[in-house]
């Protein structure tokens, strides 16, 4: 599998958002913090499972340290590089 | 504040179905008093594997009144409640103030929970082999999960308790919520059921039990035949019912419509084997009903019985009521909707306390269908075919058993 740039995991993770969320995709920024979009901390492991599916990543426990969805992106991308070396 | 312990009488004043008969009370009324039969063949893609392959299923689509975002972390079973739940606090135009929702509360009966969750939990786990599951598998297959997304939606903060004893879970609920009124601990209850458990894994389960009706060669759809000769068992069904219950003052003080008083509630227990009906356990169950309801057993006219369609129930209830009335069981009318709607399990007592509602409302009595082949071990009055007018109907009992051996019986009466 080709990684992911930072942009498409971006773009993917917002449209997971808009899904879960019944929001419309073009409200979501990068920076947009997971509290505003609505997403609580049940939301947010949610979010994560998707993420790791869709990626076939694996999300260590002690790395869900987020705020914004940037957050997330970043985590994403990092381990879509470490994870499918 | 203070908990007056006065018995205070307890009036129905909100009701609303997700049904097989139907989704709203107009619906329901008009199938229930018509004869018409919920029973169809099932509509699920395993339906080729089952050796009985008709359900009464409820036809409820979430997207119809939920985000996606709500629905998407619900079992199919908390879904209904919830619907049920709203519809239901409409139907009694009852509002719920800051000061009302401490007084309030929920009490539901569920017999599986989110069977549903759990059941796609495992083919996760044990067919696809994967290594981890959803988030919300915990929150979605819990049994209270449907009752905690009730109290969540309309922020009641009384009591909240679900109960669980297979067929009699939500006649236990509509009961145990009145006595929290009655000896005024709340004010205003939301009581009812709700089951969704037509999964392959549930349905398997259930054949293995012998219990399921065989379907009717010429007519699937009457393949229920509850105090017929020609019975063969009973016939799953979902979906849920939910009744808003209030203390007499608090309704007529804001001049809410009454459906019908909650008189007497009784439950009992078998404790003889965990399947096998026993006479001596529902008699008991029938009269702490009564004796609750402080009436002369002559003054109920109706019962809405269990009335499974199997070999045993229907003939065990029948020797049951005539253990408990004596004389007068052969002056009772008895049906068993569940010729129509099918057994609903933990959500079955609730459908069958409206259905009991209605017909006190409506003077009029539901009939038991498929009834044309009478066993002559059930010879009462069980309103064969046909629905029937009565003058007044003041009294009406509807009763409910199970697995297990926990019986209920509710006793409902007419407001003048």
């Amino acid at each position: 599998m080709t990684t992911p740039t930072l942009d498409e995991v971006a773009q993917a993770l917002s449209q997971m958002v808009a899904d879960k969320m019944d929001i419309d995709v073009a409200s979501i920024k990068p920076d947009s913090s997971l509290q505003s979009l609505g997403l609580d901390s049940l939301d947010t492991f949610d979010l994560i499972f998707s993420a790791e599916d869709h990626f076939k990543i694996k999300v260590p426990n002690d790395q869900i340290k987020i705020e914004t969805l940037h957050d997330v992106s970043v985590l994403v991308h990092k381990l879509t590089i470490e994870q499918n070396k | 504040m203070s908990i007056s312990l006065n018995r205070r009488r307890v009036v129905i004043t909100g009701l609303s179905v997700v049904s097989p008969l139907g989704n709203t009370i107009a619906d329901l009324t008009h199938n229930i008093f018509s004869g018409v039969s919920g029973i169809k063949l099932l509509d699920a893609e395993f339906v080729d594997k089952l050796d009985c392959k008709i359900a009464a299923q409820a036809h409820f689509d979430p997207a119809d009144h939920f985000s996606k975002h709500t629905y998407g972390m619900l079992d199919r079973t908390s879904q209904m409640a919830l619907h049920t739940s709203i519809e239901a606090i409409k139907d009694a135009s009852l509002e719920i103030t800051d000061q009302l929702k401490p007084r309030m509360g929920v009490y539901l009966g569920t017999g599986m929970g989110g069977a549903n969750s759990v059941e796609e939990a495992y083919i996760r786990l044990y067919r696809d082999n994967a290594s981890r599951l959803k988030p919300f598998t915990v929150l979605m297959g819990m049994n209270n999960a449907a009752a905690a997304a009730i109290g969540l939606e309309h922020q009641l903060t009384g009591p909240n308790l679900t109960f669980s004893t297979a067929c009699s879970s939500s006649s236990v609920a509509i009961g145990e919520a009145s006595r929290q009124i009655r000896h005024g601990y709340a004010d205003v209850m939301l009581a009812g059921g709700s089951e969704s458990l037509l999964t392959f894994g549930t349905i398997k389960a259930w054949e293995a039990l012998r219990t399921l009706a065989e379907q009717d060669v010429n007519d699937l759809t009457s393949s229920c035949k509850p105090f017929s000769a020609d019975r063969t068992g009973m016939v799953l069904g979902e979906g849920a019912a939910m009744m808003v219950l209030e203390s007499y003052e608090h309704a007529i003080a804001r001049g809410a419509t009454i459906y019908a008083e909650i008189l007497g509630y009784g439950s009992a227990s078998d404790s003889a084997h965990i399947t096998k009906p026993s006479i001596d356990g529902q008699a008991i169950t029938i009269q702490t009903a009564i004796l609750d309801a402080d009436i002369p057993s002559e003054a109920i006219q109706y019962i809405n019985a269990h009335g499974t369609g199997t070999m045993l129930n229907d003939v065990t209830e029948s020797n049951a009521i005539k253990k408990a009335f004596g004389d007068h069981a052969y002056n009772l009318s008895i049906s068993s909707t569940k010729s129509m709607h099918g057994h609903l399990m933990g959500a079955t007592g609730a459908l069958e306390a409206i259905i009991t509602t209605l017909a006190v409302y409506n003077n009029k009595l539901p009939p038991t269908i498929n009834l044309s082949n009478p066993d002559p071990e059930c010879d009462l009055d069980y309103v064969p075919n046909v629905a029937k007018t009565l003058p007044r109907l003041n009294y009406a009992m509807s009763n409910s058993f199970a697995f297990g051996g926990t019986g209920a019986s509710l006793i409902f009466k007419k407001i003048n």
